[in-house]
Parts: C-alpha cells; structure tokens; sequence
C-alpha cells in the first residue's frame, strides 16, 4: 500500500509542496475556512496547512473515501495531530476502503513517537486495535514511549484500557514486574502506582490472584517498603490508604507502622529489623507530615473523646507547624471531629 | 518581629536523601520559583490588569500566530478563553466586535447539530461548550445574534448519538469517551434547556466510577458487561465488551469492576465534580437512596486540598499527585472547592478556628467605597467572624502564585515561569484568581425567589425529545444552575482593591449586576442567568439587596 506511507518525509519532497498543485487534484474544490474575508481572531496558518485544510473541507462536501484522502488526512495530522476531524475522518475511509490495519498501526508507532501528548494519537490506536484485536505487541510499545514521557497520561489510560479490553491473563501477567520496573526507575511516579492499584484491585479477579489476605499482605508490605525507601512520597502514602479504603480494613492495620515516621527524630532504641514494619532509613526527613495526618486518622477512625483529641492535636501540628499551607483545612478536620464528640 | 526582617525562605519539598527525576524537576521549579517571591513588601507586585488585557485584544485584533495552528481544532476555545478572561477583567466588547465574534462561532455550528473547532469541522462536544459559552457573552436573541440560530433540535440528537450504555459520551463520533466532554455536554443542555430522563440517564453512576482511590477523578473509567444479558449472577468480566460502539446487543453493565483509566487529575476532576452538581437535581427523582451513584466526598476533599503546593511552590496548585504546580490549576482545583460546597462540604461556618486567638495571619481586606461605579462590598466587622465564611485552601496563598508566578511580564497569564502566556492560562489563571478572592455559593434566599418566579410551561420550545423532563426537575435545574450568589463580606484580596477581579456591581438600586464567576460553568453569573433565563422562558426576579 504505497499512498498509505507516502507521505513519509522523503517521498514528500519529490511531489510539489500544494494540494492546488498537484494534477491529480484538480477535481476537488478547495474550500475555505470563512466567507469572511477577514474573521476576527485568525490563526496565520501556513500556506501548507491552508491549503490541505482547504482541500480537506472540499472532500469532506463531497463525501468521498479513497486512497487520496488517506493521504490528505494524513498530511494535516501531521501539521497538525490535533485535527480531531482529520483522524474521524480517515478513520471512517480506513473502514470503507478496507485498508490493511497493520500498514496503518506501523505509521502510528512513528506518529505516537512525534506526537505524544495528542489524545488523537492514542485514541486512533484503540480503534485499530479493536480492528486488529491483536494486543501483545502493544505493550511493549507502550512501555517504549512511557520511556519517553515516564508519566504520560494518554499512555497509560491506553495501557489500562488494552488490559481491561482484551482482558487476556497473558497480557496481565507482567504487570506487577512492569510496575517494579517503572518504581525503581522513578518511586514517586504517581501514574505507576495507580496502575498497580489499577491492577491489583480495580480490574478484576485473575487465577493466582484469589487468596485475597495473602494480596493485602504482599500489597502492604509492597508499600511500606517503598514509604521506607522514600518517607515523604505523597503516592506511597495515597496506595497505602487505597488499600485499607478499598478493603475496608481499619487504619490501625498499620498504626506500628506509621509511628516512626511521625517522630520528630529517629528512633535508635530498636536495633531489630522488623520486616513488617521497615523503619524509615537514616536520610528520611522526619516527621513526615503525611504520617502525622495517618496518625490522627486512625485516632478519629477509633473514634471517642480521647482518641478525637489526640488526632486534633495531631492536626494542630499540621496546621501550626508542618503543614501551614493547609492551615484552614486542618482546621475543619478539628472542627469537624469536634462536633461529632459533643 | 520587627517589619524589616525578611520572612525565612520556605521549606524545599523534602526529597529524604534519594532523588529521582521527579523530585528533580521539582526542586529545579522550586529554584524558579523562589525567585518569584518578594523581596519586600514594596516590590509585591499587582495585577497587570491593562497588560493582559493588551495581550488579549492583541491576538483577537490581529490575530494568533503560526504556533497557534494546533489549537485550529479549537477555535471556538480561543474566542471563548479570550472573551470569558474579558469579563473577568471587567472589560465589554462594542457590538461591531460582538458581532464579528458571533459570526465566526455561528459557522462552525454543524449541519447535523452541535459546534466543531472551525468551518467544516466534525461536531464535537469541547467546541459545543466553548461555542455556546461564548454566544452566552457576545450574542443575543434576533436575527444575526447567534441565540436563535442555535439549533437545539438537532444538537439534542448530536448529544444522543453519543450517548454509551455505560451513561458516558463520546466527545465526538468515533472519538474517546471522558468526563471533560461529558462535563461540556452537560453545560450546555442546561444553559439551553435540552436536558432530558433519557440524556442522562446512567450518566452519574459513570462520573462516579471515575473517582479513583486517591480522591480525585479520572479521564473515564472502562465498562465490562455480563456476557449474557441473563439477570443471573454476574460471570466474570467479558473480554468482548466494546466500549466504544453503542450496544448492539442487550449486553448488562456490571456494576463492578469498572476500573478508572488514568490517574485522580485536576482538569477531570473538576469536570466530574461539576457535572455530579449539574446532575442534582435528578437525584431526588430517581429511585431508592441505597441504589444511587456515591461518591466519597471526604476523600475528594482531601486529595484537592493536597493539590495545593507549599510556600515554596507559592500555593499554586498542582494537577496529580507528585506533579509540578501550574496556573491553569487555580481554577481546575482552586475553582472545585466552591462546587464541594454545594454538596455540603466547607461553606459558612466550617473552617472557623476551632478554639483559641487567631494566629495573628496577616489579612487584608478592602472596602469599595467611592469608585467610578456604585459599588460596595460590605465586609465583615472583625476578623473572627470574616473567618466563618473563609474557603478550605489557603486562597491567599493561590492569590500570591498567580501575582507573583502566573503572570508574565509582557502581558497574559501562564503555567509557571519562565513560559510564555497564552490565552488558555490567562483565562484559567484569572478565573482561578477569582475563585480565591470572592466567595459564591448557592444562596438558600435567591433558590426561593426563582422558586415564586418560576412560570411553568414557559419555554423557547421546538419539542427535542419524547423523553421529558418533569416540570419540577427542570424548575429545579434552573433554580439550583441561578441561585449561586456572591457572599457579601466574603471577598479577600491579596495586594487590595486594585487587583480585584470579577465584582459585583451595584446599579440603580435594585438591579445587581453579577460580575463573579459562576463555579459551574465559568461564565460570569450575569451571563449565566441573561442565556438561561432567555432559553427557560423565564423572567428573573431582581436580587433583593
Ligand atoms: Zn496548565
């Protein structure tokens, strides 16, 4: 399929610059943007995009689906991958042509790599992908581009949605070493962990994945590993109340846990290693101010007067010391606590 | 202390002995940012309100240049982010300009319903918000003035033919289903009256599926379905559901799993709250409580408050956890708390001080006596009591990033230095800005008077659908989307009057003009109610001093 590709920057050049002055056009109108001759606000758009833009609004009249606009679509997106109306309509003359999806998912993996940030380009994917229904690949794609742009969020919605799509335990089974791989690069990756929740908790129950307990154990121990490596990661802390949320488990699962990490100073007395509860390392800068606000959510989550004071105290510390840009909010946990003592 | 000592220098994120690029970057904007603080109090800098209103009028006169083809999809937002950030800076347009401006949203209204980003572009659920947002500002009823010319009838069926059994929308034919378009869908059925039974039916159950375990919300969320439409106990998650094709089959949506795609993230965030508001007014007619969406507004709560950055980052907010701060936040973030408070989260009285003397923060407040227009903002008597009506993020802190950071010099607002300006920012930026400095809520007394007001039946109305709205659920709608009302006394303003964004103006006596941002559809609260009230049929009662 040559006109699918020939577009490529080299092939270009050989063929005159101007959908106008190209022969094989001159049965298509152009059509242009207004009838204004001078709208309020134009964009100074390039002879270029003016001129395939103006023959893409000519075929769009018409209707017509064919080889050619393939080609058309293609040089807009590429001037401009935010032409959602070009990708629509190429896709709907991929459909009516029957063109070989594999030739264009090949000019995708070149255009993602340009064009990153656009939705277009990974939702135009999905729709091939639903055509070729064949995943495996995909992965490995993503991971290549995540490499790229580590926190992408158009790649990684693309990566949840082939998972939870295809939904084939051959595509799942890497995940979690996928995930390591992504923490030990960058632990405070947020997207990565939210993919781990996504895959541990969110998707579904896959085989070797039903013992529930033993999962909440290997997640919880996952995270304070983490929290112990880096204290102060918002993420960690957000996974670490994920889990108890989501499986409804009381906060003072891990009350041993958080203590440390809320001190002031390290704690030298223990010199046994608690594999349940790593100690945060030497370098931590404590207290950590997201295990003062754990703290006092278990004391409020007990509940009682005396629990409810010491959490206000815990906030009190937050809002007067370690965490003053939140004053105000501290503030209401303390009134609202308060309020459901009385 | 004395006044001359300067203040200590803020506290870098910790980064506990172990970098990553993450906490790289951070410390790099850190760096940048630290620059941005005032020396003194001499050198704070005010709001350069006559610079971007230069830059504006700039790109609307003479036009936006060649890098701004990537938005030549997104034409409706230029005018609307320019327009919308003029109202926020006070400034109207002469009815040439007005009409011009119309003129060029009304051709990218498509043939079958709904807007697209320019002429000969698909219609699209984003442009279909920018476009009627910007006629709510620039057009009028009649002949050319674009109100009329809107084609409901057919935008109604764009809406429908967009619709998923799971309650979400494509944001266009064969495009991606996510909360911002749903959120733009949203808006603008209200504005203009097209909400129905059957437009939103399942549409809170898929916002609320959004919410991920962090608090905040996701792009979408992906659906599974039984793999029969049998009633019998759900199998396991089908692997040829299709999300994005309407059901051909009677295929049942599980309720769970239905797992978010992508991480909690402002600008979603922001639109699946918003649209949660706009959809209240249907909840009392639905069944049972027990069977209604939920989400966790505590959790959503406190992953907002956590967006905000610290003194070092200049209270900007941030978009997802372990991100840089960025202007256009103020209002994805900054903007949501309002929304929150409709759902009975912080508003007056919540974030007092609990116990003890203030904390001795300095506040200031303004009086607006004696300027060109009659105009006054009544402010509390003591600092105690201007407390109860306070916001629970720090919204001097917001002020300062967008004074200090926000702004560029040569005019316009912008992510964070050292980046351009351009209009997206200076309108989010300006609308955040605003958000931090006045209060809105929905004013118990102002839902009573469009309540006595209310004509039943009264409408624009061509019939849209066989599914209709009761007229209590549509009074309801345009009550709840009208009574937001600015709280007197309940204004803050970092660096004093001059820098005030968004007033309330006060004219002859009984009419209020509005100026203050609407939470819901950043629209000025004016402009809301002068589209609604034209589409509802409906006369507004004046806003009793
Ligand atoms: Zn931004």
């Amino acid at each position: 399929m040559p006109s699918l590709v020939s577009a490529s920057s080299t092939s270009l050049q050989e063929e005159p610059a101007l959908y106008a002055e190209r022969p094989e056009w001159n049965d298509v109108t152009p059509l242009s943007q207004y009838e204004d001759a001078a709208p309020i606000a134009p964009i100074f758009y390039s002879a270029e995009y003016k001129d395939a833009t103006d023959y893409f609004r000519g075929i769009v009249k018409t209707g017509e689906k064919s080889e050619r606009v393939l080609q058309l679509t293609e040089s807009i997106i590429r001037l401009n991958p935010a032409h959602y109306s070009a990708w629509q309509y190429r896709y709907e003359t991929l459909l009516a042509l029957d063109s070989p999806v594999d030739v264009e998912l090949k000019l995708m993996d070149e255009l993602a790599v340009s064009f990153l940030k656009t939705y277009q380009v990974w939702h135009h994917r999905r729709l091939l992908l639903m055509l070729t229904r064949k995943p495996a690949p995909e992965l490995k794609f993503i991971a290549a581009s995540l490499k790229v742009d580590a926190k992408n969020y158009h790649t990684w919605s693309y990566r949840q949605w082939l998972l939870a799509f295809f939904n084939d335990d051959d595509l799942w089974a890497g995940e979690l070493d996928f995930v390591d791989a992504m923490l030990t690069q960058d632990v405070r990756n947020n997207s990565a962990w939210h993919h781990r929740f996504f895959v541990v908790f969110q998707s579904g129950l896959r085989e070797g994945e039903t013992d529930r307990a033993r999962i909440i154990r290997r997640e919880l121990t996952f995270v304070k590993q983490n929290i112990s490596l880096v204290a102060n990661n918002p993420s960690a802390w957000n996974y670490l109340r994920g889990i108890l949320d989501t499986k409804d488990l009381p906060y003072s699962r891990v009350e041993e846990f958080v203590r440390p990490y809320a001190l002031t100073t390290h704690d030298s007395t223990t010199d046994l290693v608690d594999l349940e509860n790593p100690p945060p390392p030497p370098g931590a800068q404590l207290p950590c101010p997201a295990a003062i606000e754990f703290l006092a959510d278990i004391h409020e989550k007990e509940g009682g007067k005396d629990r409810i004071l010491l959490a206000s105290e815990l906030w009190r510390s937050l809002a007067d010391e370690h965490d003053m840009i939140r004053k105000k909010y501290w503030e209401y946990r303390i009134r609202e606590a308060l309020k459901r003592v009385k | 202390m004395p006044v001359s000592s300067p203040p200590p220098a803020p506290r870098p994120t910790p980064t506990d002995a172990f970098p990553t690029s993450t906490s790289q970057t951070q410390a790099e904007t850190e760096s940048i940012l630290l620059q941005h603080i005032p020396s003194n109090a001499d050198a704070k800098q005010g709001l350069a309100k006559q610079s971007h209103m230069q830059f504006l009028v700039r790109s609307l006169v003479q036009g936006f240049p060649s890098r701004y083809t990537s938005q030549d999809a997104s034409q409706p937002w230029l005018l609307f982010w320019t327009i919308q950030a003029f109202s926020a800076l006070q400034v109207g347009l002469d009815p040439g300009n007005k009409q011009r401006i119309v003129d060029k949203i009304m051709a990218a209204q498509h043939p079958d319903g709904g807007f697209g980003g320019g002429p000969g572009q698909a219609a699209h659920l984003l442009p279909t918000y920018a476009s009627i947002c910007t006629l709510a500002i620039v057009g009028r009823p009649g002949p050319g003035g674009g109100w009329d010319q809107i084609n409901r009838k057919k935008m109604y069926d764009f809406f429908m033919s967009l619709k998923q059994p799971d309650g979400s929308f494509l944001v266009a034919h064969h495009a991606e289903v996510d909360v911002r378009g749903i959120y733009c869908l949203l808006v603008t059925a209200t504005l203009l009256d097209l909400l129905t039974p059957e437009l939103v039916s399942g549409t809170a159950s898929f916002v609320a599926s959004c919410q991920t375990y962090e608090g905040g919300f996701s792009s979408a969320s992906q659906p599974y379905y039984a793999a029969t439409p049998s009633p019998s106990p759900s199998p396991p998650p089908s692997s040829t559901s299709d999300s994005t094709t309407s059901a051909k089959h009677a295929r049942r949506l599980l309720e769970k799993p239905r797992p978010p795609l992508g991480e909690a993230h402002g600008g979603y965030t922001f639109c699946a709250l918003a649209a949660w508001v706009l959809l209240l007014p249907f909840r009392e007619t639905e069944g049972e409580q027990d069977a209604q969406p939920k989400i966790d507004v505590g959790n959503l709560l406190r992953w907002l408050v956590m967006m905000q950055g610290t003194e070092i980052e200049l209270g900007g907010f941030k978009g997802r956890t372990n991100k840089l701060v960025d202007g256009c936040y103020s209002w994805w973030c900054g903007g949501a708390f309002a929304l929150l408070e409709a759902l009975g989260v912080g508003g007056a009285g919540s974030s007092a001080p609990p116990a003890g003397p203030s904390s001795g923060e300095e506040e200031e407040w303004d009086d607006m006596d004696g300027k060109m227009v009659f105009y006054r903002v009544r402010f509390a008597p003591d600092t105690q009591a201007a407390r109860l009506i306070d916001t629970l993020f720090n919204r001097k802190a917001l002020q300062e990033y967008i004074l200090y950071a926000g702004q560029h010099p040569a005019g316009g607002l912008r992510d964070k230095p050292p980046k351009n300006a351009d209009a997206y920012h200076t309108l989010y930026c300006l609308s955040g800005l605003s958000a931090a400095q006045h209060r809105i809520s929905v004013a118990t007394s102002r839902r009573e008077q469009l309540r006595k007001a209310w004509v039943a039946g009264a409408s624009q109305d061509t019939k849209i659908s066989e599914s209709t709205l009761p007229e209590e659920v549509r009074m309801k709608v345009f009550q709840e989307a009208l009574a937001w009302t600015e709280e007197e006394g309940g204004s803050l303003i970092v660096g004093g009057t001059e820098n005030r964004v968004s007033l309330i103006m006060f004219f002859a006596f009984t009419r209020r003009m509005q100026n203050a941002t609407h939470p819901v559809f950043n629209l000025t609260i004016t402009h809301s109610e002068g589209l609604m009230s034209y589409f509802y049929g409906q006369n507004l009662p004046p806003r009793a001093k």
